[in-house]
């Protein structure tokens, strides 16, 4: 009964009416290839257990100018930011209180250093927090960030959320000459309901020319290398991340109106290969 | 939340949808079951079907209007001009859009629609479910913020599930913003499923566990319900939900059942907790229900008071007539006192329960306890009143500001234990009966405003709660003596029968008959001329030696002056005895002519009067008391004598109407907005104009403003015919037009003055009142320069006579 409403960068409307086009014979379909599973959590532990320590590392603290972005939280390893619920899920919280000079404790976790892969499928079942200043996000960041830095090291977003529009999530990748605000972009919308109210499920398909986004197994942004303003560099092998920001100059402020504590419940993260 | 008459006002919209139907013939016996519509549009750009509107009372009725200038979109919007501050017209824009058959809107979430306003606002209340019925399910957001720019708004449907035959679609209420009104539009109002309004989060209670000690047979209403929903735009907004929305489950049925509308019955002793859903939510706060064994009450009402009616100002007793008291409970915040009004043996009692501190308030209306020396108050207690439990009584006077605070308050609290005279009992009545004096801190007695009771016991029933005067003579000074005799009557003696004056020669008769009065009744002389003076007065007679026909008189004239009287009624007497009271209005101001018209003793036997009586309280002198034909019988609905001629020198004057100056250009002495019939008359000679149907006149002289800034004082001279008692209250609103000398223009300043019976000058019926009135006195009106308005207020007042209106120093 939901009604999905596209909205789009101008400078890829050309394509998706192309590909609409296309579309119409069955036989032109991106081809997909088979996958198989090669890396997964379920996050089926005890309550209050933190994330398992051969899959996940922690980001501590606020980075350099609130992780780039101005952002407002501390992050912490503390079970209160992020553990499993018991039920199945990881949870990421973020709460308003003083925590390490700052208004407000949360958690981002990471694969760096524990698992990382070139192309593949990447998805995560995912029910989002909400209220405006709200950021959580699951992505994917280059493994050679640390030796030729960012935004040469190129970053995916398969998700990205402002709490102040529940109803939207976005696709973004990010490189050398389309970094930041200049990433290529896709937004991908409810009309009549919202992403934290239920889980959905996010995923990228990834390969040596293309990179497909996907919201419950829809794709609604695929893009190649002639897509981007500069280089592809999207053929060495990338890192997940999962967190959930306060504030920042993505998102804005959260308001007096802004619930807190917010949680981001995480079902199943998993990774697959292809065949 | 909202109790509010309304004013009925249906669009055309409806008559069609009636026409319609009329013009199917159909055999009522084939008609199916009704089926409820299920049209989701309110107004999209113009009434929906079977859409009416009512405006709220006492609120501007033409507040709202569709407009096809300013839209969304399509072609028309709603539009509601909230009114200023004091608008004549209503106070505040209100209204209900209803329809006259449900709607099954159970598909739908919430009602949306865009709005903006001409400057940013927060909407007191906007709401769904009010169908000026029972508004069962009723839903009101509170504070929305609006500003100019068109935006989406939502109120969620808290239940729709329960929205199957719903009536009411949308209601509004507003006051101005900081005093100013301002102008809102809505427009493409209507249901949708949005499924955009999430996460909701019942509470009742405000959301407190509430722990609570009752007694069989007691009734609570569950309160406090609402929900919070995340909006759209991620934020948390709270909805205010009639109780019925919520589904309430008692744990022990036999202790304490909830009916659908929230209201907690306690059936039997023991332990209830009580918790509700919504739409299958936990709904956050609950009651846990201790009942005990029924309350004791008072078999008996409270003795009766026999102090006389006329040393009473009684504020609660079946035995007297009472004065204004605007509450009987505040609910000031921290109090837990809860407040019924019962009867015992058919005597009306109040009920106070939960009681810690509780405020009584008579603000709108002052007691003047001057004259009077004790207060008194009965109570009943079911609860223990041994040591240490207190009861305690403060009185709070405003002092001459007659308003709370203002720097000139006095107050006294009285505590009463076991132990105290009168002392606390439980399970009787009590009589808190008290010397005024013990109130030490009281130090003024001339406006008491407040009265709190407070203390340890939790249910406390009062009856009787008056001041009276007991002749001791307490009190304290005050009681001057009029320092110039009564003014001479002109009356020709062939029009007069007179009872008492120097002036004319007196039918015989006793002044000073003993009927058991406590008054002490006296002759004294003032300057010469003899006047009647009652000290400590209650009730006096005056014997006439033989049997008066007064049929063919128009009025019965006398003077009166007093400082201390709060009540004088003067009757005639016929036999039987048939006697008639008017009352007066005191104290006065100096010698005070009144001039009663004889129809105000119709009852009597006008032809064989055989006695006059007088009742009330305080000090009174009195003169020229007579009869008089008043100039051929006008029978006091109109003036005899002209207004006061001014005697100002004509330099000092700027007049807009006097026979005894030139006066400046009156564009209007009834503007086309106002509310009144004006006409031009000759009161012995002198031009007056007559106000009839007087709501409110405006009176304009635009063409050729006032400049009063030299000027000190305002003058007015009214006479009216009508009752003056409060409440009835005459107004005078001056208006200047600022630098521009045009109305509006953003420098208009202005200010209304309130007249009543206690005021000073006081309204009086029958006698020209003359305002003179320091222009100080209007404090809102800033500048002076171009007064361009005059505004007279008259509502109860609907006859005015008014002359010499004029400004000078």
């Amino acid at each position: 009964m939901k009604t999905k409403i596209r909205t789009t960068l101008l400078a890829v409307t050309g394509f998706l009416f192309l590909f609409t086009m296309i579309s119409c014979d069955s036989s032109t379909d991106p081809e997909i290839p088979e996958y198989q599973l090669v890396w997964s959590d379920e996050f089926n532990g005890q309550a209050g257990e933190s994330p398992d320590s051969t899959k996940w590392t922690y980001d501590i603290g606020t980075g350099d100018n609130g992780w780039g972005n101005q952002e407002l939280q501390y992050y912490t390893d503390r079970p209160e930011n992020v553990s499993l619920d018991g039920d199945g899920n990881l949870v990421i919280t973020a709460i308003r209180e003083a925590f390490g000079g700052q208004a407000f404790s949360s958690a981002r976790i990471k694969t760096q250093g524990l698992f990382e892969q070139t192309y593949g499928r990447f998805e995560a079942r995912i029910k989002l927090p909400y209220g405006p200043g709200l950021w959580p996000a699951f992505w994917l960041l280059g493994t050679d960030v640390s030796t030729i830095g960012w935004p040469q090291c190129g970053e995916i977003d398969i998700m990205e959320y402002r709490g102040q529009q529940p109803y939207l999530v976005h696709s973004t990748v990010h490189g050398p000459g389309y970094s930041g605000g200049g990433g290529v972009s896709k937004t991908y919308g409810f009309e009549n309901d919202r992403f934290d109210v239920d889980f959905h499920l996010f995923a990228v398909e990834w390969g040596e020319d293309y990179i497909r986004f996907y919201v419950d197994d829809e794709m609604f942004q695929e893009l190649e290398p002639g897509d981007l303003s500069g280089e592809w560099v999207f053929d060495n092998s990338f890192f997940m991340i999962l967190n959930v920001a306060v504030g920042g100059n993505y998102v804005g402020f959260p308001t007096s109106e802004t619930p807190f504590p917010q949680k981001m419940y995480i079902d199943y993260v998993r990774v697959y290969k292809a065949l | 939340m909202i109790k509010r008459n309304l004013v009925i006002k249906t669009f055309g919209l409806t008559l069609l949808f009636l026409f319609v139907l009329a013009g199917c013939e159909r055999d009522p016996d084939i008609l199916e079951p009704a089926e409820y519509p299920s049209v989701p549009e309110v107004f999209i750009d113009g009434f929906s079907s079977g859409l009416n509107y009512a405006a709220f009372g006492g609120s501007r009725v033409d507040a709202f209007d569709v407009d096809t200038e300013v839209k969304y979109s399509g072609s028309s919007s709603m539009k509601i001009e909230v009114p200023d501050f004091e608008d004549p017209y209503g106070a505040y824009a209100g209204g209900v859009y209803y329809t006259s058959v449900g709607r099954n809107l159970s598909g739908f979430d919430a009602l949306t629609f865009r709005a903006k306003a001409t400057k940013p606002a927060e909407i007191d209340v906007l709401g769904i479910g009010n169908d000026l019925g029972e508004a069962k399910y009723q839903a009101t957001r509170s504070g929305m913020k609006i500003n100019a720019n068109w935006k989406k708004y939502y109120i969620p449907i808290p239940d729709p599930s329960k929205w199957v035959a719903e009536r009411g679609m949308f209601f509004y209420s507003e006051g101005p913003e900081d005093g100013s009104g301002y102008t809102i539009w809505f427009d493409e109002v209507k249901y949708e499923k949005t499924g955009l309004l999430a996460h909701p989060r019942p509470s009742i209670l405000e959301q407190q566990d509430q722990n609570i000690d009752a007694a069989i047979g007691d009734l609570l209403p569950i309160g406090g319900t609402f929900v919070t929903y995340n909006f759209p735009d991620g934020t948390d907004k709270r909805i205010d939900a009639a109780p019925a929305y919520f589904t309430y489950t008692s744990s022990d049925e036999s202790v304490a059942t909830v009916d659908e509308y929230g209201q907690i019955s306690a059936i039997s002793m023991g332990t209830a907790v009580i918790t509700a859903q919504l739409a299958g939510v936990d709904a956050d706060g609950s009651i846990t229900l201790n009942v005990g064994e029924a309350r004791p009450a008072p078999a008996q009402p409270a003795p009766a008071p026999t102090v006389p009616a006329a040393d009473v100002i009684s504020m609660f007793s079946n035995a007297y007539t009472n004065v204004p008291v605007d509450t009987w409970a505040t609910y000031w915040e921290f109090s837990t006192t809860e407040y019924e009004e019962i009867q015992i043996a058919g005597d009306d009692v109040k009920l106070y329960t939960k009681l810690n501190f509780n405020g009584i308030e008579f603000a709108s209306q002052t007691i003047d306890a001057s004259s009077m020396t004790r207060f008194h108050m009965d109570i009943w207690t079911p609860d223990a009143t041994d040591l240490p439990a207190e009861f305690k009584v403060l009185l709070v006077d405003f002092g001459a500001d007659g308003a709370y605070d203002g720097g000139d308050d006095a107050s006294h609290e009285l505590t009463f234990t076991a132990s105290t005279t009168p002392a606390l009992a439980t399970e009787e009545w009590v009589s808190l009966d008290v010397p005024l004096s013990a109130f030490t801190g009281l130090t003024t007695k001339g406006h008491l405003g407040q009265l709190v009771i407070s203390g340890d016991p939790n249910t406390v029933y009062v009856d009787n709660v008056y001041f009276y005067d007991d002749g001791s003579g307490g009190g304290g000074g005050g009681s001057g003596e009029p320092t110039e005799p009564a003014p001479t009557p002109t009356a020709n003696s062939a029009d007069v029968i007179s009872i008492y004056s120097d002036a004319y020669t007196n039918v015989g008769a006793n002044y000073f008959p003993s009927w058991g009065q406590a008054t002490a009744a006296s002759e004294i002389s003032i300057s010469g001329n003899n006047t009647l003076k009652y000290a400590g007065f209650d009730y006096q007679g005056i014997e006439l030696a033989s049997s008066i026909d007064v049929s063919g008189m128009g009025s019965l004239h006398l003077d009166i002056w007093t400082e201390n009287s709060t009540e004088f009624n003067f009757y005639l007497i016929s036999p039987g005895p048939v006697e008639q009271a008017y009352s007066v209005s005191v104290p006065t101001t100096g010698w005070q002519t009144v001039d009663i018209p004889i129809t105000s003793f119709a009852s009597v036997d006008l032809t064989d009067v055989i006695q006059l009586k007088s009742d009330g309280n305080g000090d009174i002198y009195l003169d020229n008391i007579y009869f008089n034909t008043g100039g051929g019988g006008g029978g006091g609905s109109e003036p005899t004598s002209a207004a006061p001629t001014p005697t100002y020198p004509a330099g000092d004057v700027i007049s807009l109407y006097s026979n005894a100056y030139t006066n400046n250009t009156v564009d209007t002495w009834s503007a086309d907005w106002d509310d009144a019939d004006v006409a031009d008359v000759q009161v012995a000679g002198d031009d007056t104009k007559l106000y009839s149907n007087l709501v409110f006149a405006g009176i304009e002289f635009t063409s050729q403003t006032v400049d009063a800034s030299g000027l000190t004082h305002f003058r007015m001279d009214i006479w009216t015919p009508d009752p003056t008692a409060l409440p009835n209250v005459f107004k005078i609103k001056l208006v200047d037009f600022g630098a521009d000398g045009a109305f509006d223009g953003g420098d208009d300043v202005e200010h209304e003055l309130t007249f009543n019976a206690s005021s000073t000058p006081a309204l009086a019926t029958g006698q020209w009142i003359t305002f003179d009135i320091p222009l100080g006195d209007f404090t809102g009106l800033t500048t002076k320069g171009h007064l361009a308005q005059l505004i007279l207020v008259g509502e109860t007042i609907p006859t005015v006579y008014v002359d010499n209106i004029l400004f000078h120093k």
